[in-house]
Protein backbone atom coordinates (compact mmCIF):
# COMPACT_ATOMS: atom_id res chain seq x y z
CA UNK A 1 0.00 0.00 0.00
CA UNK A 2 1.20 3.27 -0.95
CA UNK A 3 2.40 5.44 2.31
CA UNK A 4 1.57 8.47 1.00
CA UNK A 5 -1.94 8.01 0.61
CA UNK A 6 -2.34 5.99 3.60
CA UNK A 7 -0.46 9.24 5.69
CA UNK A 8 -3.49 11.21 3.80
CA UNK A 9 -6.05 8.74 4.41
CA UNK A 10 -5.15 8.76 8.19
CA UNK A 11 -5.62 12.62 8.34
CA UNK A 12 -8.82 12.43 6.73
CA UNK A 13 -9.74 10.31 9.17
CA UNK A 14 -8.81 12.59 12.23
CA UNK A 15 -9.69 15.64 10.83
CA UNK A 16 -12.29 17.35 13.04
CA UNK A 17 -14.07 18.10 9.81
CA UNK A 18 -15.19 14.35 9.70
CA UNK A 19 -18.60 14.32 9.32
CA UNK A 20 -19.24 12.01 12.21
CA UNK A 21 -19.98 14.69 15.06
CA UNK A 22 -17.19 14.60 17.09
CA UNK A 23 -17.40 17.79 18.54
CA UNK A 24 -20.54 17.10 20.32
CA UNK A 25 -18.99 15.27 22.81
CA UNK A 26 -16.83 16.08 26.17
CA UNK A 27 -16.28 12.67 27.85
CA UNK A 28 -17.37 14.05 31.22
CA UNK A 29 -14.73 16.90 30.47
CA UNK A 30 -17.74 19.56 30.38
CA UNK A 31 -18.57 18.28 34.30
CA UNK A 32 -14.96 18.75 35.28
CA UNK A 33 -15.26 22.27 34.94
CA UNK A 34 -18.72 22.08 36.40
CA UNK A 35 -17.54 20.63 39.61
CA UNK A 36 -14.47 23.08 39.52
CA UNK A 37 -12.17 20.09 39.03
CA UNK A 38 -10.42 21.32 36.05
CA UNK A 39 -10.59 24.83 36.22
CA UNK A 40 -7.27 26.11 34.24
CA UNK A 41 -4.57 25.55 32.02
CA UNK A 42 -2.38 23.89 34.83
CA UNK A 43 -5.06 21.49 36.12
CA UNK A 44 -6.76 20.78 32.20
CA UNK A 45 -3.05 19.91 31.49
CA UNK A 46 -3.51 17.21 34.69
CA UNK A 47 -6.95 16.31 33.77
CA UNK A 48 -5.56 14.94 30.13
CA UNK A 49 -2.46 14.02 31.46
CA UNK A 50 -4.20 11.56 33.82
CA UNK A 51 -7.11 10.31 31.34
CA UNK A 52 -4.09 10.05 28.98
CA UNK A 53 -2.13 6.97 30.89
CA UNK A 54 -5.37 5.75 32.77
CA UNK A 55 -7.93 5.43 30.28
CA UNK A 56 -6.85 5.96 26.69
CA UNK A 57 -3.49 3.84 27.12
CA UNK A 58 -4.86 1.06 28.93
CA UNK A 59 -8.43 0.94 27.00
CA UNK A 60 -8.74 2.99 23.43
CA UNK A 61 -5.53 2.56 22.31
CA UNK A 62 -4.87 -1.24 22.96
CA UNK A 63 -8.35 -2.17 22.00
CA UNK A 64 -7.51 -0.41 18.83
CA UNK A 65 -4.13 -1.94 17.67
CA UNK A 66 -6.16 -5.81 19.07
CA UNK A 67 -9.40 -4.66 16.51
CA UNK A 68 -6.21 -3.63 13.58
CA UNK A 69 -5.10 -6.86 13.90
CA UNK A 70 -8.85 -8.55 14.49
CA UNK A 71 -10.04 -6.88 10.76
CA UNK A 72 -6.73 -7.61 9.13
CA UNK A 73 -6.95 -11.12 9.55
CA UNK A 74 -10.87 -10.83 9.16
CA UNK A 75 -11.62 -12.58 12.37
CA UNK A 76 -15.55 -11.50 13.13
CA UNK A 77 -15.03 -13.11 16.79
CA UNK A 78 -12.46 -11.37 17.67
CA UNK A 79 -13.78 -8.17 16.60
CA UNK A 80 -16.98 -9.13 18.48
CA UNK A 81 -15.37 -10.11 21.82
CA UNK A 82 -13.24 -6.88 21.90
CA UNK A 83 -15.50 -4.90 21.31
CA UNK A 84 -17.77 -6.11 23.54
CA UNK A 85 -15.45 -6.21 25.80
CA UNK A 86 -14.90 -2.04 25.29
CA UNK A 87 -18.07 -1.40 25.68
CA UNK A 88 -18.76 -3.36 28.72
CA UNK A 89 -15.74 -1.35 30.31
CA UNK A 90 -17.84 2.18 29.64
CA UNK A 91 -18.81 3.50 33.29
CA UNK A 92 -21.84 5.39 32.43
CA UNK A 93 -24.67 6.40 30.17
CA UNK A 94 -23.08 9.06 27.93
CA UNK A 95 -19.58 7.30 27.44
CA UNK A 96 -21.67 3.99 26.19
CA UNK A 97 -24.07 6.51 24.12
CA UNK A 98 -20.42 8.34 22.58
CA UNK A 99 -18.87 5.26 21.28
CA UNK A 100 -21.77 3.82 19.85
CA UNK A 101 -23.09 7.09 17.99
CA UNK A 102 -19.98 7.84 16.97
CA UNK A 103 -19.13 4.24 15.13
CA UNK A 104 -22.58 4.37 14.43
CA UNK A 105 -22.13 7.70 12.29
CA UNK A 106 -18.65 6.37 10.79
CA UNK A 107 -20.65 3.13 9.54
CA UNK A 108 -23.21 5.59 7.55
CA UNK A 109 -19.83 7.31 6.23
CA UNK A 110 -18.08 4.52 5.30
CA UNK A 111 -21.51 3.20 3.66
CA UNK A 112 -21.82 6.48 1.64
CA UNK A 113 -18.42 6.30 0.65
CA UNK A 114 -18.70 2.42 -0.54
CA UNK A 115 -15.98 1.18 1.99
CA UNK A 116 -18.12 -0.76 4.29
CA UNK A 117 -16.42 -3.62 5.41
CA UNK A 118 -17.82 -7.23 3.26
CA UNK A 119 -17.97 -9.34 6.67
CA UNK A 120 -17.35 -8.67 10.81
CA UNK A 121 -19.55 -5.86 11.04
CA UNK A 122 -21.65 -6.04 14.38
CA UNK A 123 -24.70 -4.38 15.49
CA UNK A 124 -23.06 -2.12 18.18
CA UNK A 125 -19.70 -1.27 16.38
CA UNK A 126 -17.91 1.13 18.89
CA UNK A 127 -15.64 3.95 17.18
CA UNK A 128 -12.86 2.41 17.99
CA UNK A 129 -13.51 -0.40 15.96
CA UNK A 130 -14.65 1.10 13.22
CA UNK A 131 -11.40 3.80 13.46
CA UNK A 132 -9.54 0.47 13.54
CA UNK A 133 -11.49 -0.55 9.95
CA UNK A 134 -10.99 2.66 8.54
CA UNK A 135 -6.94 2.63 9.05
CA UNK A 136 -6.50 -0.89 8.52
CA UNK A 137 -8.47 -0.47 5.20
CA UNK A 138 -6.95 2.33 4.13
CA UNK A 139 -3.33 1.10 4.30
CA UNK A 140 -2.60 2.48 7.74
CA UNK A 141 -0.26 0.79 10.31
CA UNK A 142 -1.29 0.02 13.76
CA UNK A 143 1.01 2.42 15.53
CA UNK A 144 -0.33 5.34 13.19
CA UNK A 145 -3.71 4.81 13.65
CA UNK A 146 -3.28 5.29 17.82
CA UNK A 147 -1.12 7.41 16.91
CA UNK A 148 -3.96 9.25 15.05
CA UNK A 149 -6.56 8.19 17.48
CA UNK A 150 -4.85 9.72 20.49
CA UNK A 151 -4.29 12.82 18.59
CA UNK A 152 -7.83 13.33 17.42
CA UNK A 153 -8.70 13.20 21.02
CA UNK A 154 -6.60 15.99 22.55
CA UNK A 155 -7.66 17.87 20.08
CA UNK A 156 -10.90 17.40 20.46
CA UNK A 157 -10.77 17.75 24.48
CA UNK A 158 -8.70 21.04 23.92
CA UNK A 159 -11.84 22.26 21.46
CA UNK A 160 -14.41 21.31 24.11
CA UNK A 161 -11.88 23.59 27.13
CA UNK A 162 -11.81 26.67 24.32
CA UNK A 163 -15.53 26.09 24.15
CA UNK A 164 -16.31 25.32 27.19
CA UNK A 165 -13.69 26.46 30.50
CA UNK A 166 -12.94 29.16 28.09
CA UNK A 167 -9.27 28.35 27.58
CA UNK A 168 -7.50 30.59 25.26
CA UNK A 169 -6.09 29.40 22.05
CA UNK A 170 -2.53 29.79 22.88
CA UNK A 171 -2.82 28.10 26.16
CA UNK A 172 -4.15 25.05 24.09
CA UNK A 173 -0.89 25.30 21.72
CA UNK A 174 0.94 24.93 24.99
CA UNK A 175 -0.89 22.00 26.25
CA UNK A 176 -0.22 20.39 23.04
CA UNK A 177 3.27 21.03 23.09
CA UNK A 178 3.39 19.66 26.19
CA UNK A 179 1.27 16.50 25.94
CA UNK A 180 2.89 15.30 22.70
CA UNK A 181 5.25 13.81 24.12
CA UNK A 182 3.20 11.98 26.59
CA UNK A 183 1.02 10.95 23.40
CA UNK A 184 3.64 8.67 22.30
CA UNK A 185 4.48 7.38 25.50
CA UNK A 186 1.17 6.17 26.47
CA UNK A 187 1.16 4.66 22.72
CA UNK A 188 4.51 2.86 23.52
CA UNK A 189 2.52 1.62 26.86
CA UNK A 190 -0.47 0.69 25.18
CA UNK A 191 1.73 -1.60 22.86
CA UNK A 192 3.48 -3.63 25.82
CA UNK A 193 0.00 -3.83 27.84
CA UNK A 194 -1.32 -7.44 28.34
CA UNK A 195 -5.09 -7.97 28.00
CA UNK A 196 -4.71 -8.35 31.85
CA UNK A 197 -3.59 -5.11 32.62
CA UNK A 198 -6.11 -3.06 30.59
CA UNK A 199 -9.10 -0.99 31.52
CA UNK A 200 -8.82 0.28 34.92
CA UNK A 201 -11.46 2.30 35.57
CA UNK A 202 -11.39 6.08 36.47
CA UNK A 203 -14.34 6.49 39.50
CA UNK A 204 -13.60 10.67 39.36
CA UNK A 205 -14.42 10.26 35.73
CA UNK A 206 -17.14 8.32 35.96
CA UNK A 207 -18.86 10.18 38.66
CA UNK A 208 -18.42 13.28 36.27
CA UNK A 209 -19.55 11.63 33.01
CA UNK A 210 -22.50 10.45 35.49
CA UNK A 211 -23.54 13.61 37.08
CA UNK A 212 -23.43 14.93 33.33
CA UNK A 213 -26.63 13.44 32.89
CA UNK A 214 -28.22 16.18 34.91
CA UNK A 215 -26.32 18.96 34.67
CA UNK A 216 -28.49 22.04 33.85
CA UNK A 217 -27.03 23.69 31.47
CA UNK A 218 -24.76 21.79 29.03
CA UNK A 219 -23.17 22.17 25.21
CA UNK A 220 -21.83 18.71 25.15
CA UNK A 221 -23.64 15.67 24.68
CA UNK A 222 -21.48 13.59 27.17
CA UNK B 1 -2.07 -48.80 52.94
CA UNK B 2 -1.76 -45.67 53.89
CA UNK B 3 -2.04 -43.27 50.62
CA UNK B 4 -0.13 -40.43 51.60
CA UNK B 5 -1.36 -36.93 52.30
CA UNK B 6 -1.42 -34.47 49.22
CA UNK B 7 1.52 -33.07 48.94
CA UNK B 8 -0.26 -29.45 48.59
CA UNK B 9 -1.47 -29.82 52.34
CA UNK B 10 1.88 -30.45 53.68
CA UNK B 11 3.18 -27.50 52.19
CA UNK B 12 0.65 -24.61 51.67
CA UNK B 13 -0.99 -23.65 54.68
CA UNK B 14 -1.61 -21.31 57.15
CA UNK B 15 0.92 -21.82 59.17
CA UNK B 16 3.95 -20.75 57.04
CA UNK B 17 5.69 -17.80 57.10
CA UNK B 18 7.05 -17.56 53.75
CA UNK B 19 5.99 -16.76 50.08
CA UNK B 20 3.87 -20.44 50.12
CA UNK B 21 1.80 -19.37 52.82
CA UNK B 22 -1.43 -20.01 51.68
CA UNK B 23 -4.55 -20.77 53.31
CA UNK B 24 -7.62 -21.68 51.13
CA UNK B 25 -11.71 -21.60 52.25
CA UNK B 26 -14.45 -22.32 50.07
CA UNK B 27 -18.29 -22.18 50.00
CA UNK B 28 -20.77 -23.24 47.23
CA UNK B 29 -24.37 -22.23 47.77
CA UNK B 30 -27.24 -23.43 45.94
CA UNK B 31 -30.58 -22.47 46.24
CA UNK B 32 -33.79 -23.69 44.09
CA UNK B 33 -37.47 -23.03 44.08
CA UNK B 34 -39.22 -25.52 45.37
CA UNK B 35 -43.04 -25.70 47.08
CA UNK B 36 -43.82 -21.73 46.95
CA UNK B 37 -40.50 -21.22 48.67
CA UNK B 38 -36.73 -20.85 48.10
CA UNK B 39 -34.47 -23.32 49.94
CA UNK B 40 -30.66 -23.64 50.33
CA UNK B 41 -30.62 -27.43 48.43
CA UNK B 42 -26.52 -27.25 48.59
CA UNK B 43 -24.71 -25.98 50.71
CA UNK B 44 -20.68 -27.23 50.79
CA UNK B 45 -17.75 -25.51 52.60
CA UNK B 46 -14.15 -25.53 52.72
CA UNK B 47 -12.08 -23.89 55.45
CA UNK B 48 -13.42 -21.49 58.18
CA UNK B 49 -16.32 -20.38 56.22
CA UNK B 50 -20.09 -21.46 56.65
CA UNK B 51 -23.48 -20.33 56.60
CA UNK B 52 -25.99 -20.03 59.38
CA UNK B 53 -29.13 -22.14 59.16
CA UNK B 54 -31.61 -19.91 56.52
CA UNK B 55 -33.86 -17.30 57.61
CA UNK B 56 -37.05 -16.64 56.15
CA UNK B 57 -38.38 -13.26 57.68
CA UNK B 58 -40.28 -12.48 54.79
CA UNK B 59 -41.60 -15.52 53.73
CA UNK B 60 -40.36 -16.80 50.35
CA UNK B 61 -37.20 -15.26 50.18
CA UNK B 62 -34.22 -17.20 51.87
CA UNK B 63 -31.90 -14.85 53.79
CA UNK B 64 -28.65 -16.29 54.84
CA UNK B 65 -25.82 -14.88 56.47
CA UNK B 66 -21.93 -16.24 55.11
CA UNK B 67 -19.85 -16.16 58.36
CA UNK B 68 -15.90 -16.47 57.81
CA UNK B 69 -14.95 -16.71 61.97
CA UNK B 70 -11.13 -15.24 61.64
CA UNK B 71 -13.18 -11.91 60.19
CA UNK B 72 -10.61 -10.54 57.70
CA UNK B 73 -8.10 -11.56 55.00
CA UNK B 74 -3.99 -11.79 55.94
CA UNK B 75 -1.50 -12.72 53.00
CA UNK B 76 -1.95 -15.99 51.84
CA UNK B 77 -5.88 -16.35 52.20
CA UNK B 78 -7.67 -17.38 49.17
CA UNK B 79 -11.52 -17.07 49.56
CA UNK B 80 -13.91 -18.45 47.28
CA UNK B 81 -17.69 -17.93 47.98
CA UNK B 82 -20.27 -19.09 45.04
CA UNK B 83 -23.71 -18.67 45.03
CA UNK B 84 -26.01 -20.66 42.28
CA UNK B 85 -29.85 -19.26 42.47
CA UNK B 86 -32.03 -21.71 40.03
CA UNK B 87 -35.34 -20.61 38.28
CA UNK B 88 -37.92 -18.94 39.80
CA UNK B 89 -35.80 -19.10 43.32
CA UNK B 90 -34.93 -15.97 45.29
CA UNK B 91 -31.98 -15.49 47.75
CA UNK B 92 -30.26 -12.63 50.14
CA UNK B 93 -26.97 -12.95 51.19
CA UNK B 94 -25.10 -10.80 53.91
CA UNK B 95 -22.49 -11.16 56.48
CA UNK B 96 -22.55 -10.64 60.33
CA UNK B 97 -19.76 -7.76 60.42
CA UNK B 98 -17.11 -5.48 58.35
CA UNK B 99 -14.67 -7.96 56.58
CA UNK B 100 -11.21 -6.69 57.91
CA UNK B 101 -7.84 -6.93 54.79
CA UNK B 102 -4.95 -6.94 56.89
CA UNK B 103 -1.59 -5.75 56.47
CA UNK B 104 0.59 -7.86 54.31
CA UNK B 105 3.12 -10.24 55.90
CA UNK B 106 7.25 -9.46 55.85
CA UNK B 107 7.34 -11.51 52.16
CA UNK B 108 4.53 -9.59 50.81
CA UNK B 109 2.11 -12.02 50.39
CA UNK B 110 -1.46 -10.96 48.66
CA UNK B 111 -4.78 -12.44 49.60
CA UNK B 112 -7.43 -13.00 47.24
CA UNK B 113 -10.84 -13.48 47.29
CA UNK B 114 -13.40 -14.29 44.59
CA UNK B 115 -17.19 -14.10 44.29
CA UNK B 116 -19.35 -15.96 41.85
CA UNK B 117 -23.00 -15.31 41.64
CA UNK B 118 -25.01 -17.20 39.04
CA UNK B 119 -28.86 -16.60 38.88
CA UNK B 120 -30.69 -18.63 36.42
CA UNK B 121 -33.99 -17.16 34.63
CA UNK B 122 -36.52 -15.35 36.73
CA UNK B 123 -34.49 -15.98 39.61
CA UNK B 124 -33.66 -13.34 42.30
CA UNK B 125 -30.40 -12.79 43.95
CA UNK B 126 -29.22 -10.10 46.29
CA UNK B 127 -25.89 -9.53 47.62
CA UNK B 128 -25.59 -7.47 50.41
CA UNK B 129 -22.55 -7.85 52.36
CA UNK B 130 -21.40 -5.32 55.02
CA UNK B 131 -18.59 -3.20 53.89
CA UNK B 132 -14.69 -4.00 54.02
CA UNK B 133 -11.70 -2.35 55.86
CA UNK B 134 -8.41 -2.30 53.75
CA UNK B 135 -5.60 -2.17 56.37
CA UNK B 136 -2.14 0.33 55.36
CA UNK B 137 -0.13 -1.91 53.41
CA UNK B 138 -3.05 -4.41 52.61
CA UNK B 139 -2.62 -6.61 49.28
CA UNK B 140 -5.01 -8.24 47.57
CA UNK B 141 -7.40 -8.89 44.77
CA UNK B 142 -11.27 -8.66 45.34
CA UNK B 143 -13.28 -10.40 42.22
CA UNK B 144 -17.22 -10.63 42.21
CA UNK B 145 -18.11 -12.41 38.63
CA UNK B 146 -21.96 -12.30 38.15
CA UNK B 147 -23.17 -14.50 35.69
CA UNK B 148 -26.89 -14.34 34.34
CA UNK B 149 -29.10 -16.47 32.01
CA UNK B 150 -32.62 -14.97 30.69
CA UNK B 151 -34.39 -12.63 33.08
CA UNK B 152 -32.71 -13.19 36.08
CA UNK B 153 -32.10 -10.48 38.17
CA UNK B 154 -29.31 -9.50 40.74
CA UNK B 155 -28.78 -6.29 42.98
CA UNK B 156 -25.92 -6.23 44.71
CA UNK B 157 -22.74 -3.82 46.42
CA UNK B 158 -19.04 -3.75 47.39
CA UNK B 159 -18.36 -0.80 49.91
CA UNK B 160 -14.72 -0.43 50.76
CA UNK B 161 -12.49 1.62 52.90
CA UNK B 162 -9.03 2.43 52.42
CA UNK B 163 -6.89 2.43 55.75
CA UNK B 164 -9.13 3.95 58.82
CA UNK B 165 -10.37 7.64 58.21
CA UNK B 166 -11.61 7.63 61.60
CA UNK B 167 -8.50 6.51 63.69
CA UNK B 168 -6.82 9.02 61.36
CA UNK B 169 -4.72 5.49 60.01
CA UNK B 170 -4.24 6.38 56.39
CA UNK B 171 -3.69 4.00 53.35
CA UNK B 172 -0.39 4.63 52.07
CA UNK B 173 0.90 1.41 51.28
CA UNK B 174 0.12 -2.04 49.94
CA UNK B 175 -2.29 -2.19 46.84
CA UNK B 176 -5.78 -4.02 46.18
CA UNK B 177 -7.45 -4.72 43.09
CA UNK B 178 -11.22 -4.64 42.98
CA UNK B 179 -12.95 -6.94 39.93
CA UNK B 180 -16.61 -6.70 38.75
CA UNK B 181 -17.60 -8.74 35.79
CA UNK B 182 -21.29 -9.42 34.81
CA UNK B 183 -22.63 -11.33 31.88
CA UNK B 184 -26.18 -12.22 31.06
CA UNK B 185 -26.16 -15.45 28.70
CA UNK B 186 -22.53 -15.20 28.25
CA UNK B 187 -22.16 -11.02 26.82
CA UNK B 188 -20.53 -8.78 28.75
CA UNK B 189 -22.36 -5.99 29.95
CA UNK B 190 -20.20 -4.36 32.65
CA UNK B 191 -16.52 -5.12 33.35
CA UNK B 192 -14.51 -3.21 35.42
CA UNK B 193 -10.97 -3.20 37.34
CA UNK B 194 -9.85 -0.96 39.99
CA UNK B 195 -6.39 -0.68 41.19
CA UNK B 196 -5.84 1.21 44.63
CA UNK B 197 -2.47 1.88 44.59
CA UNK B 198 -1.58 4.93 46.80
CA UNK B 199 1.79 5.59 44.95
CA UNK B 200 -0.02 5.63 41.74
CA UNK B 201 -1.07 9.41 40.36
CA UNK B 202 -4.72 7.89 39.77
CA UNK B 203 -5.28 7.50 43.43
CA UNK B 204 -4.97 11.34 44.06
CA UNK B 205 -5.81 12.53 40.67
CA UNK B 206 -9.32 13.89 40.00
CA UNK B 207 -10.14 11.72 37.03
CA UNK B 208 -9.01 8.73 39.90
CA UNK B 209 -9.63 8.15 43.12
CA UNK B 210 -9.29 12.06 44.13
CA UNK B 211 -7.39 10.89 47.28
CA UNK B 212 -10.85 9.62 48.40
CA UNK B 213 -10.86 7.14 51.43
CA UNK B 214 -14.60 5.26 50.87
CA UNK B 215 -16.22 3.78 47.39
CA UNK B 216 -19.19 2.23 46.85
CA UNK B 217 -20.85 0.27 44.06
CA UNK B 218 -23.72 -0.84 43.76
CA UNK B 219 -25.28 -2.52 40.81
CA UNK B 220 -29.07 -3.85 39.74
CA UNK B 221 -29.78 -5.58 36.81
CA UNK B 222 -33.29 -6.84 35.70
CA UNK B 223 -35.08 -4.01 36.73
CA UNK B 224 -37.97 -3.84 34.37
CA UNK B 225 -37.81 -0.02 34.21
CA UNK B 226 -34.48 1.25 34.15
CA UNK B 227 -35.54 5.34 33.46
CA UNK B 228 -38.25 5.12 36.57
CA UNK B 229 -35.57 3.46 38.80
CA UNK B 230 -33.06 5.81 38.19
CA UNK B 231 -35.86 9.12 38.57
CA UNK B 232 -36.74 7.57 41.87
CA UNK B 233 -33.16 7.70 43.00
CA UNK B 234 -32.40 11.06 41.95
CA UNK B 235 -35.44 12.01 43.68
CA UNK B 236 -35.43 10.50 46.88
CA UNK B 237 -31.79 10.59 47.85
CA UNK B 238 -30.43 13.96 48.99
CA UNK B 239 -28.05 15.30 46.03
CA UNK B 240 -24.47 15.12 46.68
CA UNK B 241 -21.48 15.75 44.70
CA UNK B 242 -20.24 12.19 46.35
CA UNK B 243 -22.62 9.78 44.50
CA UNK B 244 -24.30 9.25 41.24
CA UNK B 245 -26.14 6.65 39.37
CA UNK B 246 -26.43 5.46 35.17
CA UNK B 247 -27.54 3.26 33.52
CA UNK B 248 -25.72 1.60 30.85
CA UNK B 249 -26.35 -2.10 28.87
CA UNK B 250 -29.29 -2.80 31.21
CA UNK B 251 -26.66 -2.55 33.97
CA UNK B 252 -27.65 0.29 36.71
CA UNK B 253 -24.65 1.66 38.75
CA UNK B 254 -24.66 3.67 41.93
CA UNK B 255 -21.29 4.72 43.09
CA UNK B 256 -20.15 6.38 46.07
CA UNK B 257 -16.79 8.22 46.21
CA UNK B 258 -15.81 10.14 49.93
CA UNK B 259 -14.39 9.78 52.85
CA UNK B 260 -17.25 8.68 55.32
CA UNK B 261 -17.81 4.93 55.42
CA UNK B 262 -21.73 5.29 57.45
CA UNK B 263 -22.15 7.72 54.72
CA UNK B 264 -21.99 5.17 51.60
CA UNK B 265 -23.55 2.07 54.23
CA UNK B 266 -26.50 4.48 54.68
CA UNK B 267 -26.59 5.07 50.90
CA UNK B 268 -26.43 1.75 49.46
CA UNK B 269 -29.26 0.40 52.63
CA UNK B 270 -31.38 4.18 51.05
CA UNK B 271 -30.94 2.62 47.38
CA UNK B 272 -31.78 -1.12 48.13
CA UNK B 273 -34.98 0.39 49.57
CA UNK B 274 -35.66 2.41 46.82
CA UNK B 275 -34.83 -0.27 44.24
CA UNK B 276 -36.65 -3.13 46.08
CA UNK B 277 -39.96 -2.67 44.80
CA UNK B 278 -38.88 -2.06 41.81
CA UNK B 279 -36.75 -5.13 41.12
CA UNK B 280 -38.42 -7.74 43.37
CA UNK B 281 -42.04 -6.39 44.06
CA UNK B 282 -41.61 -5.93 48.04
CA UNK B 283 -40.36 -3.90 50.08
CA UNK B 284 -37.32 -3.94 52.07
CA UNK B 285 -36.43 -5.73 54.52
CA UNK B 286 -33.28 -5.08 56.18
CA UNK B 287 -31.54 -8.51 57.62
CA UNK B 288 -31.76 -8.07 61.62
CA UNK B 289 -28.07 -8.42 61.91
CA UNK B 290 -27.51 -5.33 60.44
CA UNK B 291 -28.26 -3.73 63.65
CA UNK B 292 -26.71 -5.85 66.28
Amino acid sequence: MNTDLGLLGLLQLVSPALPIGAFAWSQGLESAFELGWVHDEASLGAWLAGVLDDGLARLELPVLARQHAAWQAQDGALLYQWNAWLLANRETRELVEEDVQLGTALVRLLKGLDMLPAHGLMAQPAYVTMFAYTAQARGVAARQAMLGFGWAWLENQLAVACKALPLGQSAAQRLIEQLRPRLVAAIDDAERWEDNDLGPALPGLALASAWHETQYSRLFRS
Amino acid sequence: MTAPLPERLNTDHGHRFDASRRWDASLELGFIHSGGATRLKRCHHHGPLRVQRPFYPEGEVCHVYLLHPPGGLVSGDRLAISAHVAEGAQALLTTPAAAKLYRADSHGVAWQQHTRLDVEDGGLLEWLPQETIAFDGSKGRQSVEIALSGNARCLGWEAMALGRPASRLPFESGRIEQHFRLVRDGRPLWIERQPLDPHHPRFHGRWGQGGHAVQATLWAVGLPDMKLAVETLREHIAPSTRWAVTVRLDVLLLRYLGDELNEARALCHEAWALLRPLLAGREACPPRIWFT
